[in-house]
């Protein structure tokens, strides 16, 4: 089967990686792809500071649903918001629920209580898939996660959550939870590194946490930013420009092959495409991704 | 030449992927090249500074003198959010039974973790134990990396803010009996009532439970952290406190980049050089005539050149007077002493005097 189709038949994208690498711009590309195969796709942005919108070329979600497309929407959902609404849901009642929403206990408990915020995103997220979301709905989420470390306390706070309590509709929902993460028929993750020391290492070890955690290897990995080869590397650049563009792929070669000998499951490459950032980048990125995806095989 | 000894100080901030780490080392040498007794802190979770500086473990939580050459001598610790967190712990617990206690509940594991801006709040906790104790002319601090860089400079306000709040007196009542029962929360009126018989219909009673117990184990210990909170509030804002603050050309980071130094200033921090890292140089005017098609990659390069000149023209012309320093993108990122030189010295000579 190839990544494609592999990544087609599932509801739930998560996409994470080391700050800065480009997991925006992959999570907006692989919406784009998605969509453009007719399966309506939810985009989750968790980021307060919005920016999955330009690269659609849309206003700004503000927590609301924003179209992108005749199959693709976005959406900046702030665990806040999903929090305030499970209030509203179970207290009915309106002034009740202000006053609950608006006290300083509420507040900290929010802060404090550990997977919480986690679990509204990924709550929400699977109310969505499921058709319990109100007005909203959706055949494929990509969660445009926040960087790795706090990538990787998202997938696991429902069993560490669920590990902790036991009793209740919190502790019954973060194991339904967590059944639906641990699920890989259902639950793709995509790591989304560049070719270069310090992204690898860390997409590396994320890869290894998420082994020992949820006892898989991430679905997939995305090689972005890749400096076009060096044709002919005889004799010695006479620019600085040309010098640094043979060191920095030289790197990209090295920690490709890195990923090689180390990367425990399929993989693909984007180039590093000179387009200013909007929505003409996922554009371009589009076939690329889809082809490499299209061309892959998923290991078994 | 700089007067960077000028400021005992120098916290580095920016958002992450901008190289604060590296620089933050190269500024700790130049401070130390200066003739100044130097330490270097980060709190870079992948603890890039260990093989950058080639300290290793034994710097994890701990200072590590680093064998420069330089007039000053310099130190480097890699920060230890939870080691710095269970020592507080230990310190200011009135005996080792109230530590175990905290130490040992389950819910502190994730709650060191996950309270928001403990790790924000570690660096600065850490850092006014080296503060106080005098022994350094400077102290360069690399900040974690934050979605948001301002994470780090309200960490102390906001765990002061916690501390001051109605949720801490109400986490600190006796909700629980002996038997683990919840007490009548009547005298908290119908707002206490509806807020605890939600939480008790939507957490489970377990939970909170668990979390009572985790803030009345802590509950001896307020006093002294929100102490240091006040005092590390003042050091951050200390004449001799001095941010730098670090970005990248892209111009797509500008508005933050302006958001960022107009917060610290307006909050009463002293705002050092903003720098710009990593900027890709731009193509020699006379090359491209005269080549005969250009690879794809020269292609990129100009492209690359072009989009971080327009992003540093733009941040400067906002900038006005302020100085503004761009280090250039370096092919290899410094990974010992020699390679980092090589950036200090680009730093050096660009630092405004």
């Amino acid at each position: 089967m190839s990544l494609l189709a592999d990544l087609a038949s599932r509801r739930f994208l998560v996409v994470t990686g080391k700050g800065g690498v480009g997991k925006s711009v992959v999570s907006a590309t692989l919406g784009r792809i998605a969509s453009g195969e007719g399966r309506h796709t939810l985009l989750l942005e968790v980021d307060p500071r919005e920016n999955l919108h330009e690269l659609l070329g849309v206003a700004p979600s503000g927590g609301e649903v924003v179209t992108a497309g005749p199959a693709l929407r976005l959406q900046n959902l702030q665990p806040r918001q999903v929090l305030e609404q499970v209030v509203r849901d179970h207290l009915r009642i309106e002034w009740l629920s202000k006053r609950v929403v608006a006290s300083p206990v509420f507040e900290h408990f929010v802060d404090a209580a550990p997977g919480l915020k986690e679990l509204a995103i990924l709550g929400h997220a699977y109310r969505v898939l499921t058709g319990k979301a109100r007005r909203q709905s959706a055949d494929l989420v990509i969660l445009d996660a926040p960087a790795t470390g706090h990538g990787l306390s998202m997938l696991t706070a429902p069993q560490v959550v669920s590990d902790v309590i036991k009793e209740g509709p919190f502790g019954h929902m973060a194991g339904e939870l967590a059944a639906f993460i641990g699920n890989a028929a259902e639950t793709g993750v995509v790591v989304v590194t560049q070719a270069e020391e310090m992204p690898v290492q860390e997409g590396l070890e994320l890869a290894q946490r998420m082994q020992l955690s949820l006892g898989r290897w991430p679905e997939l990995l995305v090689v972005n930013g890749l400096y076009p080869p060096v044709r002919d590397r005889r004799g010695s650049p006479d620019s600085e420009l040309t010098r640094l563009w043979h060191t920095r792929r030289a790197i990209n070669e090295r920690e490709l092959g890195r990923l090689g000998a180390l990367w425990r499951g399929p993989r693909v490459e984007l180039p590093f495409v000179p387009i200013d950032r909007g929505p003409a980048l996922p554009t371009a990125l589009a076939p690329v991704l889809r082809h490499a995806l299209a061309e892959a095989e998923v290991l078994v | 030449m700089t007067p960077l000894l000028d400021h005992s100080l120098v916290v580095v901030v920016g958002s992450g992927g901008v190289g604060k780490t590296t620089l933050a080392a190269a500024l700790a040498l130049e401070a130390a090249r200066q003739g100044g007794d130097t330490l270097v802190m980060t709190f870079d979770p992948s603890m890039r500074l260990k093989d950058t500086l080639g300290v290793g473990e034994r710097a994890r939580d701990r200072e590590v003198e680093i064998r420069t050459g330089t007039r000053g001598r310099m130190w480097a610790s890699l920060l230890d959010a939870r080691a710095t967190f269970d020592r507080l712990v230990r310190r200011y617990a009135p005996d080792d039974e109230a530590a175990t206690r905290i130490l040992t509940n389950r819910l502190y594991a994730h709650l060191s973790g996950t309270l928001a801006g403990v790790l924000e709040y570690m660096a600065v906790e850490r850092l006014f134990e080296v503060a106080s104790d005098g022994r350094y002319d400077c102290v360069v601090l690399d900040t974690p990396p934050t979605r948001q860089a301002l994470d780090f400079l309200e960490a102390p306000d906001r765990i002061i803010g916690f501390l001051d709040s109605g949720a801490l007196r109400i986490a600190l009542k006796p909700w629980f009996d002996r038997e683990g029962h919840l007490r009548g929360a009547s005298r908290f009126g119908p707002v206490g009532r509806s807020v605890e018989h939600f939480f008790d219909r939507v957490v489970g009673l377990s939970l909170l439970r668990d979390m009572a117990e985790f803030f009345q184990a802590f509950g001896p210990l307020y006093a002294g952290f929100r102490e240091r909170a006040t005092e590390v509030a003042a050091l951050l804002r200390a004449s001799r406190t001095v941010f730098v603050l670090v970005t990248r050309a892209e111009e797509e980071r500008i508005p933050e980049t302006l958001f960022f130094a107009r917060r610290l200033v307006e909050s009463g921090h002293r705002l050092g050089p903003l720098v710009v890292n990593m900027r890709h140089p731009e193509p020699a005017r006379d090359r491209a005539r005269g080549t005969v098609s250009p690879d794809d990659g020269d292609q990129l390069m100009a492209w690359l050149g072009a989009r971080d000149r327009r992003g540093l023209d733009r941040l400067r012309a906002r900038m006005a007077t302020h100085p503004v320093i761009d280090l250039p993108l370096l092919a290899e990122e410094p990974t010992g002493l020699s390679s980092l030189d090589h950036l200090r010295a680009i730093l050096a000579e660009r630092l405004p005097s």
